[in-house]
């Protein structure tokens, strides 16, 4: 049985009908086209598919669509101001903190719930906020530095 | 995933019913952190979930001199670590909870969810055990109170019965301090699971240790405390304990470590956890 469910979805009130063993990560990527958030693990270990639920960071694989009644559900593609892009996703590209990618939508959602928390984290704040995050490639230090540049950017 | 019917009652008493009419083929939705993974993975095949998150009553957390600490079954455990009596006056269970998962399942999962999972090597109970945490459960027959001492039952097996809910987690108040902490022994820093976990605490004059992942329930190591009472903890004594600690324990050996590297760390695990709370 479908279940009707209502929320806000990148800043836009969203209503839906859908069926309650699909997860939020397969909602939003086959329903909305927000592909994202990606499945890596599938069991909340790799942090590939974390997006924000009322400003808190999850693994959308873990939670089902239908508990996003009445929440707010923020991914990476709302992180952006039309054509501009949120600070943090241009300081990943200045610092080239990305390789294959696959990590790159989690790690941002993860260090951005940081940054709306705490806008001057320490790097050791930053460490362990993305310590959900696995990147493959192994690229961590420039995932901090771009994180840190930030930091230091809101501390002035 | 397969699917199943989601049913999000509003009472407990619903959600009691629910649980008596579906039986076997009804699973509790909390964090769903364990059971999600596990519907996905085709281990757990329920027709219905039941999502206790619409039951209010079950977010509260509050702390009262006399009851002590309450924790609601469907406080994140995020949530929990913040809250500042938490910190000051059970801060090993603090320790505890922040190495479960990531911070992501953080955000979902809750303490009466890793509990009642029943997995030997739950990050949280080896804390609520030296601690002496009462579980509140709610059923057919109304409320209960069940001591942890006698909730975990086996591998994945609690106390609870047909219909009842885990409805919160209340620890006592204690007057002395709690000295210690709470020692993961894992692979690797971050979201893993222990190989061997353990709490050992001072509470007053006593002694009290719990080891998680050395046996089919976290355990607590009675013969070890009752060694210790009215000991100094010398090089010596130490020693000893951990001799003792080890024999009553049972490890096996799985995917995380050897039967033997268990035997080890549980040596390890005690003889540091009592050197700390010696210095202290």
């Amino acid at each position: 049985m479908k279940h009707a469910i209502n929320f806000i979805l990148n800043r836009e009130a969203v209503s839906i009908r859908i069926e309650p063993h699909i997860t939020l990560l397969e909602m939003l990527r086959e329903v909305f086209d927000l592909t994202g958030a990606k499945e890596g693990c599938g069991a909340g270990e790799c942090g590939a598919c974390t997006v924000l639920v009322n400003g808190k960071p999850l693994n959308a694989c873990l939670m089902l669509a239908v508990e996003a009644d009445g929440t707010e559900v923020l991914t990476v593609e709302g992180l952006a101001n039309g054509t501009e892009l949120d600070v943090l996703q241009q300081s990943f590209i200045d610092h080239g903190a990305l390789q294959c990618g696959y990590c790159t939508p989690g790690m941002i959602m993860s260090a951005k719930a940081l940054l709306m928390e705490n806008p001057t984290p320490t790097e050791k704040e930053v460490i362990e906020a993305i310590s959900g995050n696995l990147c493959r490639c192994t690229g961590y230090k420039k995932i901090v530095e771009a994180v840190m540049a930030v930091s230091q950017k809101n501390g002035k | 995933m397969r699917q199943f019917e989601y049913l999000k009652p509003k009472t407990l008493e619903e959600a009691s019913r629910l649980l008596v009419q579906y039986g076997e083929e009804a699973s509790v939705l909390n964090g769903g952190t364990d059971l999600l993974v596990r519907i996905r993975d085709g281990i757990s095949r329920p027709k219905a979930v039941v999502d206790i998150k619409g039951i209010d009553r079950l977010k509260e957390i509050s702390f009262d001199e006399e009851k002590g600490l309450t924790i609601g079954a469907c406080v994140n455990l995020n949530d929990m670590i913040q809250y500042p009596v938490l910190v000051e006056k059970y801060r090993i269970l603090a320790e505890a909870a922040h190495t479960v998962g990531s911070c992501q399942v953080r955000n979902r999962a809750t303490m009466a969810g890793n509990i009642t999972n029943a997995s030997p090597l739950a990050d949280t109970a080896t804390p609520l055990l030296v601690l002496d945490a009462m579980v509140k459960v709610f059923g057919p027959q109304g409320e209960r109170e069940v001591s942890i001492h006698d909730f975990f039952l086996w591998v994945r097996k609690t106390c609870l019965q047909a219909g009842e809910i885990v409805t919160a987690v209340r620890i006592p108040v204690y007057k002395e301090n709690v000295i210690g902490n709470y020692q993961k022994h894992g692979r690797r820093d971050a979201v893993d699971l222990s190989t061997v976990c353990g709490a050992v605490v001072k509470i007053g004059d006593q002694v009290r240790i719990a080891l998680g992942a050395v046996a089919p329930t976290p355990i607590r190591a009675w013969k070890t405390e009752e060694f210790l009472k009215g000991k100094n903890l010398t090089e010596d004594v130490i020693a000893e304990a951990a001799e003792i600690a080890l024999r009553e324990t049972a490890p096996i050996g799985d995917i995380r470590a050897s039967k033997e590297y268990r035997e080890e760390i549980i040596k390890v695990l005690v003889r540091r956890g009592l050197g700390s709370i010696r210095r202290d």
